[in-house]
């Protein structure tokens, strides 16, 4: 039970920075991106190629290095970013709406075919495996105590993230993406400069992410196309959307409940005999079909985005009936 | 054209000279020239389809001109992005009201003031200087009075995008006081508006002018029109076929033709 209980906490950590990342993109500055996992993923197989040496025959992959696990994890963010900033430069210039989604989809699945079809970069559909217990052996771990360690180790940085989004977020750096959320063209005419702030927004949501993927390279020692699909991403846009768009606690709640629903939901059906299949697809009706409602009944999620509240002013009692 | 308005030694505001722009076969602005005084109001009227709405966007850099050039303050501004010439001191509105609606009004009024120095990323991160958080708290006051003038003090806590419309036009004007531009450029701000509150845009116009923000202001109210300008420039098929004091132009024929004529038609 405890065993299970700290896997359910590092991956709730885990899955919970990645929403975080894509609060900033979609929350914050209101682009459906649907590139997102595939940052998440180039965080994981970078993680991977910095760490695990060589590769060895028949496996082949860029890189090969044995570089410690944080320094690695530093890399694969920088190239989560670089790739966001490619992707961003060309899916940001003009595109807004579903013009936007429909090109990020398609930056998407160019990630998800080469890292799945060219054998040279990450091993294709085999992936990359081997990454086990990074930073155990400083501390002189086993493998029990190992997985404590690493749950202790996503939650923390889960709340380091937590505190560097509540910074942002009622910053005037997060307002200035609000506004272009909210009408970029009156955010122009008031001096943003959309297309900059914007890619900001987007590098940083994209590096989140792949710092996520370097955790999550951890937590499963190895990653390979069968570990993410890019319609992954509608679990956490369903965190995101049923918690409250735009406000991190929310976030934080959506990610809790979209956790409890994925995990919890299907776990006392029966296995119906021939049809092993049949639990995962019921798992995926069930997301669908909390996204509809909450779309129709609650788009702004259960703790909607919240407002700086002025207070009332204080006022001479002679005044005030004035 | 030799009607040029008589701006005594001052540099004008903004002057146009043969802006065009074409969208396919069709002409939407050409050869437009005019100049818009400091320190005045400037209207430009003219019949629906005459290029007032192109010509606005050329000038904000929303548009790109085929040709011809925009001076504001004697610099060139045709070719720069919409976000660049608000930051030198020419900020436009659009017809339909603009609002953050997500925001409140008061968010939406501290946002209109432009911060190069707090808006970056490592500044949220890390926060503010003291001299930055001092900005900050002048800001939210000087928001606070300018919502108390507009009448909006009520309301600052609200949803913009909660607002009537003529409310929304209020915010609109609210964020150009924050904003303190030196020219402000307003599109159509009396459409949807009751005269109660037409006046109240007509003084605030008049406090633009007086904080030192020159007014180009588009409108089709021409009642309007004449309360508040001391100089019009009548467009029609995407040039300037007139312009002057309001009275000369009532007599114009170009201009009853191509305006007020149609209007009397209606």
């Amino acid at each position: 039970m405890s065993a299970y209980i700290v896997s359910i906490l590092t991956e709730g950590a885990i899955f919970g920075i990645m929403a975080l990342g894509l609060n900033v993109i979609w929350g914050w500055s209101g682009d459906f991106d649907l590139a997102y996992y595939g940052y998440i993923a180039i965080g994981a197989y970078m993680t991977l190629v910095l760490t695990i040496g060589p590769a060895v025959a028949p496996a082949h992959y860029i890189l090969g290095l044995q570089l410690p696990y944080p320094l690695a994890v530093v890399i694969a963010v920088l190239s989560a970013m670089a790739v966001g900033l490619v992707v961003g430069l060309i899916a940001l210039r003009h595109l807004r709406g579903i013009y936007f989604s429909i090109v990020t989809l398609g930056a998407v699945y160019v990630m998800y075919v080469l890292a799945g079809q060219y054998v040279p970069l990450f091993d294709g559909y085999n992936g990359l495996s081997g990454l086990f217990d990074p930073m155990g052996d400083w501390f002189g771990l086993d493998y029990l105590s190992y997985q404590w360690f690493l749950m202790g180790l996503c939650l923390v940085m889960f709340a380091l993230v937590l505190l560097f989004m509540w910074r942002l977020s009622g910053s005037r750096f997060g307002m200035a993406l609000r506004t272009l959320r909210e009408d970029e063209r009156a955010a122009a005419a008031f001096g943003r400069d959309i297309y900059r702030l914007k890619l900001k927004g987007y590098v940083l949501g994209a590096g989140v992410g792949g710092f996520a993927g370097a955790l999550f390279a951890a937590y499963l020692s190895a990653f390979n196309p069968s570990a993410w699909s890019p319609v992954e991403i509608i679990v956490l846009y369903a965190a995101v959307l049923v918690g409250g768009r735009g406000n991190i606690w929310g976030v934080v709640l959506g990610v809790f409940i979209m956790g409890l629903v994925v995990q919890e939901s299907t776990r006392f059906l029966p296995e119906v005999p021939g049809h092993p299949q049949i639990v995962l697809a019921l798992r995926g009706v069930i997301i669908g079909l909390v996204l509809v409602l909450f779309l129709r009944f609650r788009p702004q999620g259960l703790l909607p985005e919240r407002r700086y509240v002025d207070p009332e002013p204080k006022l001479e009692p002679a005044t005030r009936t004035a | 054209m030799n009607t040029q308005p008589k701006t005594a030694g001052k540099p004008p505001a903004l002057e146009v000279r043969g802006l065009t722009k074409h969208f396919g076969g069709v002409y939407a602005v050409e050869g437009c020239s005019f100049e818009a005084p400091m320190g005045q109001v400037t209207g430009l009227i003219g019949p629906n389809g005459a290029g007032k709405s192109t010509a606005i966007d050329l000038i904000s850099g929303f548009k790109l001109p085929d040709s011809g050039t925009v001076l504001f303050k004697g610099r060139a501004l045709e070719g720069l992005p919409p976000h660049v010439i608000s930051r030198l001191g020419l900020i436009r509105t659009f017809q339909a009201p603009r609002e953050w609606p997500g925001l409140t009004v008061l968010e939406n009024v501290v946002m209109a003031n432009w911060d190069s120095g707090r808006e970056g990323f490592l500044r949220g991160l890390v926060g503010l200087g003291s001299a930055q958080r001092g900005r900050a708290a002048d800001e939210l006051v000087k928001a606070r009075e300018i919502l108390d003038e507009f009448g909006l003090t009520k309301l600052r806590n609200e949803r913009a995008g909660n607002l009537s419309g003529g409310q929304k036009r209020l915010v609109e004007f609210a964020r150009i006081r924050m904003a303190q531009p030196q020219l402000v450029i307003l599109d159509e701000p009396m459409g949807g508006v009751n005269p109660v509150l037409g006046e109240r845009m007509a003084l605030a116009i008049e406090a633009f002018i007086a904080s030192g923000t020159s007014v180009i202001v588009v409108e089709h109210n021409l009642p309007f029109i004449e309360r508040v300008t001391q100089h019009v420039i009548v467009m029609a098929q995407g040039t300037v076929i007139a312009e002057g004091p309001f009275e000369t132009l009532r007599s114009n024929r170009d201009v009853i033709d191509a305006y007020l004529g149609e209007m009397v038609k209606q």
